[in-house]
């Protein structure tokens, strides 16, 4: 694969907070366009290793590259990923319009008008454009993060737990969004502990267990691979 | 090390012993304001040491800004620590000195005002220390502090100085007795040295505290080794 | 994998990479324009902070007693230790809508200088306490028998420096408090020795404006203040990204 082709690729990533190692020795490589899902219990590292790769923080050790430029380099990263995070950044004095507003003018992107009706659209929240977003319920400030995500178009989607909070409609919302961007060739990293529903989206899999990544296999051997790992069980 | 400790705590000890004698017994006392005036050989190298612990917190703070080496936040805390008790010390002696010569118990004179307001500076340097349980968090906002609070003394001394001073010309320096004036560098050499003592026997007890908090958070929770 | 077929998104590489000072100022006046609607949508609390300091000049004024020529001597300073009470409260509040949002973390996620951050933090302060000024120094000199009219030019500019000061050292450090346990008991810890020259130089300059300056030395007082100003704005806005970093 050329350097182009590769999306991720990090090298021994570790990262601490305090006395506590939360990511050991993360070696992996994703190529452009690839859908990952990362999988793992609670408190295995899948959120510290997404905001990794949003360049919310830094690597305590190790290196890394994403979409071609160095994880050192924050903002670069920033500018070419998008994280969508377990609660979301939302203002509750702000409608939902604002909101999008907000973080377009933040990030320098689109600000018409009509692009932000086609997000909210998108994520089923047209009706209540101008409705202030403390009036929502969490399925819809779950929409509305959605649609943050899509207001710009990055290299690489992060997603931390994409169907919580999120009825049936909603789950098929977040999976036609991972489909567009797949189709549109984003490579995309799906965090979840439940991954029966996601399976169907990505193309590998990465398990992550107490800070280490534990094995990466195609998500039709996962079966398999998970039950060589953990000797029949869960 | 601990051999050099020792005989660093020997030689403060000496020095300090040495400056008290001559500061309290061989010197002549002030001819003007007699032997409260002795006070001064304890008062300004407290004060000078205060300076000098505090400027370095600053350059350990800025130095742990830039290269992460948590080395440099424990010295910078451990000077921070001996640094307030020499202002706790220089505030007291002023506030003795003062009773008697002037008759008030405190004065805003512009270098005792600063010395107050950097007394407060830094304990809540410390203060910022003791509710951060992270040590990397600790280290970097404590050095923040550090570096803006230490930025801070010089434009409030101006203040004070130009607050006390703007109505009433400055006191001209009264010369000082050649004898006098060796008393005080004596005792600035011992209290020099006793600041020295104090910063490394500080900073032995951090890195104890330090690895003492990184065994219990291994038992706590699983962890590898750095 | 088709990625060959599809064009790729590039990241926005239109807005500019750093895009300079054009996006700088766009992040400056996005928050400044959030802080500013948040603040106008929860009317109630602008109005809490206004009815809270005038309770404050009044219990001052109530302290100083009847004495006139008290009052007038005192109430130039005193009227600043009322902004500094009230500032705090304004301060700890501006960040705390962050925190009701999910944390400063969200700002920090957009890509962006993070210094425009800071800044925009600082003038939607700013603006929010000369607001209240303009409520708290009439009230001040109802209650401290003080005429302003006259002196209503020199008096607001030197309400412009001293509030200046208090929001750059302030928004600062309320920054840094966000992350420490016992906030409401750090930030005034930390801010009020940092304040002393501002409040020695606001206090002053507004007494010799009410008084007379028969010695001349109100320039003193000027220069101290903008020096301040000045040497923490430029250490402020430096340090800054290193107060929001995890």
């Amino acid at each position: 694969m050329t350097s182009s082709d590769v999306a991720v690729s990090l090298r021994g990533v570790s990262r601490r907070f305090g006395w506590f190692w939360a990511l050991r020795d993360v070696d992996l490589e994703v190529a452009a366009g690839a859908s990952l899902l990362l999988a793992g219990p609670n408190g295995a590292g899948k959120t510290t290793l997404l905001r990794i790769l949003a360049g919310v923080i830094s690597p305590s050790r190790g290196e890394g590259t994403l979409a071609g430029v160095a994880l050192a380099d924050n903002d670069g990263i920033r500018r070419r990923s998008a994280l969508l995070t377990i609660g979301g950044y939302l203002y509750d004095e702000l409608t939902a319009l604002e909101n999008l507003r907000f973080v377009s003018l933040m990030c320098g992107g689109d600000t018409s008008p009509t692009t932000f009706a086609r997000i909210l659209e998108r994520v089923g929240l047209a009706g209540v454009a101008d409705r202030r977003v403390g009036a929502f319920s969490s399925g819809m400030r779950k929409r509305l993060s959605l649609g943050q995500l899509l207001l710009r178009p990055v290299d690489v989607v992060l997603m931390d737990e994409p169907f919580a909070s999120l009825d049936d409609e909603g789950r098929a919302l977040v999976e036609e969004v991972v489909e567009d961007m797949k189709a549109a060739g984003q490579t995309v990293f799906l965090a979840s502990h439940q991954i029966g529903e996601s399976l169907r989206l990505i193309d590998r899999v990465a398990f992550i267990d107490r800070g280490s990544l534990v094995f990466v296999c195609a998500a039709h051997e996962l079966a398999e691979r998970r039950r060589s790992h953990f000797e029949g069980g869960e | 090390m601990a051999k050099t400790q020792k005989i660093m705590g020997f030689l403060a000890l000496l020095l300090f012993i040495i400056g008290s004698v001559v500061g309290l017994f061989v010197v002549r006392a002030d001819a003007a304001m007699g032997d409260v005036q002795r006070l001064m050989y304890v008062h300004v190298p407290a004060a000078w040491l205060a300076m000098l612990a505090f400027f370095v917190v600053f350059i350990m703070s800025v130095l742990y800004l830039v290269q992460r080496n948590p080395r440099w936040d424990l010295i910078a805390a451990s000077s921070a620590e001996v640094g307030v008790l020499f202002t706790a010390l220089t505030l007291a002696l002023g506030s003795l000195w003062g009773k008697p010569t002037w008759g008030v118990w405190w004065t805003w004179e512009p270098r005792l005002t600063t010395t107050a307001v950097m007394l407060m500076i830094y304990i809540g340097y410390l203060a910022m220390r003791s509710f951060a349980d992270d040590p990397d968090k600790r280290a970097r906002w404590s050095a923040i502090v550090g570096v803006v609070g230490f930025i801070d003394v010089p434009i409030v001394y101006l203040s004070v100085y130009w607050w006390r001073t703007l109505h009433q010309p400055p006191s001209s320096p009264r010369s000082i007795a050649p004898e006098i004036l060796f008393a005080l560098l004596l005792n600035l050499l011992a209290f020099t040295v006793v600041y020295l003592y104090l910063l490394v026997r500080r900073y032995r007890l951090a890195v104890n505290e330090q690895e003492l908090e990184r065994i219990v958070a291994h038992q706590t929770r699983q962890i590898s080794h750095d | 994998m088709s990625s060959a077929t599809q064009p790729v998104p590039r990241s926005a590489d239109s807005a500019g990479e750093g895009g300079g000072r054009h996006e700088f100022l766009r992040r400056t006046g996005a928050i400044v324009w959030k802080d500013l609607l948040i603040e106008v949508r929860t009317k109630q609390s602008f109005t809490a902070m206004a009815f809270f300091a005038a309770l404050v000049l009044f219990i001052f004024s109530f302290a100083m007693g009847a004495d006139v020529r008290l009052l007038q001597a005192t109430g130039g300073g005193l009227v600043w230790i009322g902004i500094a009470f009230t500032g705090i409260l304004s301060l700890s509040r501006t960040y705390q809508s962050e925190e009701l949002a999910g944390g400063l973390e969200g700002l920090r996620i957009l890509p962006g200088e993070q210094r425009a951050i800071y800044i925009g933090k600082l003038l939607g302060n700013l603006v929010l306490l000369l607001t209240l000024e303009l409520f708290l120094f009439p009230i001040a000199g109802i209650l401290f028998q003080l005429e302003l009219w006259r002196v209503a030019a020199p008096l607001a500019g030197v309400a412009l420096l001293g509030t200046l000061g208090f929001s750059i050292i302030g928004t600062f450090y309320a920054a840094l408090a966000v992350h420490v346990r016992a906030r409401e008991l750090m930030l005034p810890l930390l801010l009020f020795p940092a304040l002393v020259p501002v409040l020695l130089g606001a206090v002053n300059a507004t007494t010799l404006i009410l008084t007379g300056d028969p010695d001349g030395v109100m320039s003193s007082w000027i220069r101290l203040l903008v020096a301040f100003d000045v040497i923490f704005f430029v250490v402020c806005t430096w340090i800054f990204p290193l107060v929001l970093e995890e």
